[in-house]
């Protein structure tokens, strides 16, 4: 949102494809919506907090930016680097190419197998967070919340302004990783660290227990969840249960960058891909065979480039729409040292080193047991997988040809860094997958009616309306500005 | 495992296997089946296990469930309509006519 501001009000056409059906992202999701529904959703309101609601004033100002063209309820399953983005919208589906595209996709929970996480009644913090925003739902019955990450405390907070008290905090991380991280507080960051504190305090005072340092966490049960087992303090602990809300932090969702031949990069501390991209958010190619040539236009921002949360997406969306305005010669690119967009960014991330050392990976921290399903979509164990990487499979793409994992209609999402992580394990010193799985369009559920009646809905836009997979270049392309 | 905030101001009607289910505008089908208490919206082509929404952003794809008619759609990104006719899915999606193992 805020790129497209920044690039509309200096006279750019913008594009805005967005999969949800009001702006706002998950971050600010049925902001709009909850608003207007006022005084129904006060309650709602008030136990999301002053953050969520500060989110309005960004979308007002796009929804009143003339020139943003906002295309909501479209769904995004192709990406090319010269530009090309293949849409999907109701039944209607076709492909833009633009001269600039701002890949802005976000975050996705880390996924964090452990055994029972498929059962009924196991969800993750942000799920339970799109039910209180979207779905106006909270939690009920015996809920225990399990993992790391500053998103478990927030999201315990607004629980309890609505009444809604769980069994069991079940912290992974320990006091240890809190004082660790101390030194690499920043002055900026210490508002932040401020909001941590209190949140933590209001939840003594509600007195909802919690425990930190736990480990082998398991949802057992029939069909659906029955209860939670873990370690704590070295002692086994059973905990009757009927929602495991998991939280592990989260990582850039990579998809598309992935699937547009993008270059990422193993975070070994994180356990997770990025991709890699220059400070203005320029994305480079991977050096593998790709649909297409030619130099990359996308620029990727917010947490699909680094996470930082919504006020660092913000000043970082501000940011890259700035290049793209001096690579078109609308602004004059800045001498010297770093401009006004660039410092925000800074300060918007200062608070990201502590956290990262204060909250690693805990869930996913140990690989899981064998009897543990990997892959949620074809039920495919880590036992499976180990054994296929002992047979010598050594490669993501070729363990996928033989046990399907990766190959349901997640495409990968949730078991692509585990497996990574498990051909690792089985020859330490080998260099880390340069990325997922190798990705093809559709990315998404295309309907096959939507893919035989493609057109393009703009002519002036939609230069390529064929299915070849290695678009023509066509000349004058770059018009729109 | 979920209860409305305040009042649901349902004005629709979606049916699960022909059960009547109130619905509120706007909001997605996967949060509508959950307040009404609905205990899977599928199982598995694999083992046949059952499955409710696990990440509610369309990552995960658990929430996979026939509406009216075209199977396998993400209940949490699809909006509800009034009289929208939903079919627990039970195993891969079935193409009309056509049943696959
Ligand atoms: S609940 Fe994960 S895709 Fe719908």
């Amino acid at each position: 949102m805020s790129s497209a501001i920044e690039l509309a009000s200096a006279g750019c056409r913008v594009i805005v494809l967005d999969m949800q059906p009001l702006p706002g992202g998950q971050i600010f999701r049925s902001l709009e919506a909850n608003m207007q529904a006022r005084p129904r959703t006060d309650a709602l309101l008030s136990a999301l907090g002053p953050a969520y609601r500060a989110g309005l004033a960004l979308i007002e100002r796009f929804r009143a930016a003339p020139g943003i063209d906002f295309r909501p309820g479209t769904t995004v399953w192709d990406l090319r680097a010269d530009g090309t983005v293949g849409w999907l919208r109701g039944n209607a589906a076709g492909y833009l190419r633009a001269p600039h595209v701002v890949l802005a996709s976000g975050a996705m929970e880390r996924p964090t197998p452990f055994p029972g996480w498929t059962l009924p009644g196991v969800m993750t913090a942000g799920a339970v967070q799109t039910l209180m925003k979207a779905g106006r739902l909270k939690p009920e019955g015996r809920i225990v919340l399990a993992g790391t990450g500053p998103l478990i405390f927030l999201l315990a907070d607004q629980l309890r302004r609505l009444g809604v008290k769980p069994a069991l905090i079940a912290r992974t991380d320990r006091l240890g990783d809190k004082l660790a991280a101390l030194k690499r507080v920043r002055p900026a960051g210490i508002p932040a660290l401020a909001k941590g504190v209190g949140w933590l305090a209001r939840l003594r005072l509600a007195g909802i227990p919690m425990r930190t340092g736990i480990s082998g966490l398991q949802a057992l049960g029939g069909e659906h969840l029955e209860s939670v087992r873990l370690l704590a303090g070295g002692k086994n602990m059973d905990i009757p249960c009927d929602l495991l809300v998991v939280h592990d932090g989260i990582v850039p969702s990579t998809d598309l960058a992935h699937a547009a031949g993008l270059a990422l990069e193993w975070k070994r501390d994180d356990a997770s891909w990025r991709p890699r991209t220059a400070r203005d958010g320029r994305a480079r190619m991977a050096p593998c065979p790709s649909f297409t040539t030619g130099p990359c236009r996308i620029r990727i921002t917010g947490d699909a480039r680094r996470i930082g949360g919504a006020d660092a997406a913000a000043a970082h969306g501000r940011h890259a729409a700035r290049a793209i305005l001096a690579d078109l010669g609308r602004i004059a690119r800045k001498q010297g040292g770093p401009d006004r967009t660039e410092a925000e960014v800074r300060r918007t991330l200062a608070a990201r080193p502590f956290l990262d050392a204060a909250f690693p990976p805990g869930l996913a921290a140990r690989l899981p047991d064998d009897a543990t399903i990997v892959c949620r979509c074809e039920e495919i164990t880590a036992g499976s997988l180990r054994v296929a990487i002992r047979n010598g499979a050594a490669d993501m793409n070729l363990i996928r040809g033989l046990l399907r994992c990766g190959m349901g209609p997640c495409q990968g999402r949730s078991c692509a860094t585990t497996l990574a992580r498990l051909l690792a394990e089985a020859e330490p010193g080998r260099p880390m997958p340069p990325s997922p799985f190798r990705a093809r369009p559709p990315l998404r559920p295309l309907p096959l009616g939507a893919l035989a009646g493609m057109t393009g809905l703009d002519p002036a836009l939609a230069q390529v309306e064929s299915l070849d997979d290695k678009p023509e270049e066509i000349a004058g392309d770059d018009v729109h500005a | 495992m979920f209860a409305p905030i305040g009042s649901t101001e349902a004005t629709m009607t979606i049916y699960l296997d022909g059960r009547a289910i109130p619905a509120r505008a706007g909001e997605t089908i996967a949060a509508c089946l959950l307040r009404a208490g609905v205990g899977h919206f599928r199982t598995t082509p694999v083992s046949g296990a059952r499955r409710l929404p696990y990440c509610m952003i369309g990552h995960c794809f658990d929430c996979l469930i026939e509406i009216d008619g075209v199977g396998s759609r993400q209940a949490c990104l699809s909006e509800v309509e009034d009289g929208m006719r939903l079919h627990t899915q039970d195993g891969p999606a079935a193409i009309a006519g056509m049943e696959f193992q």
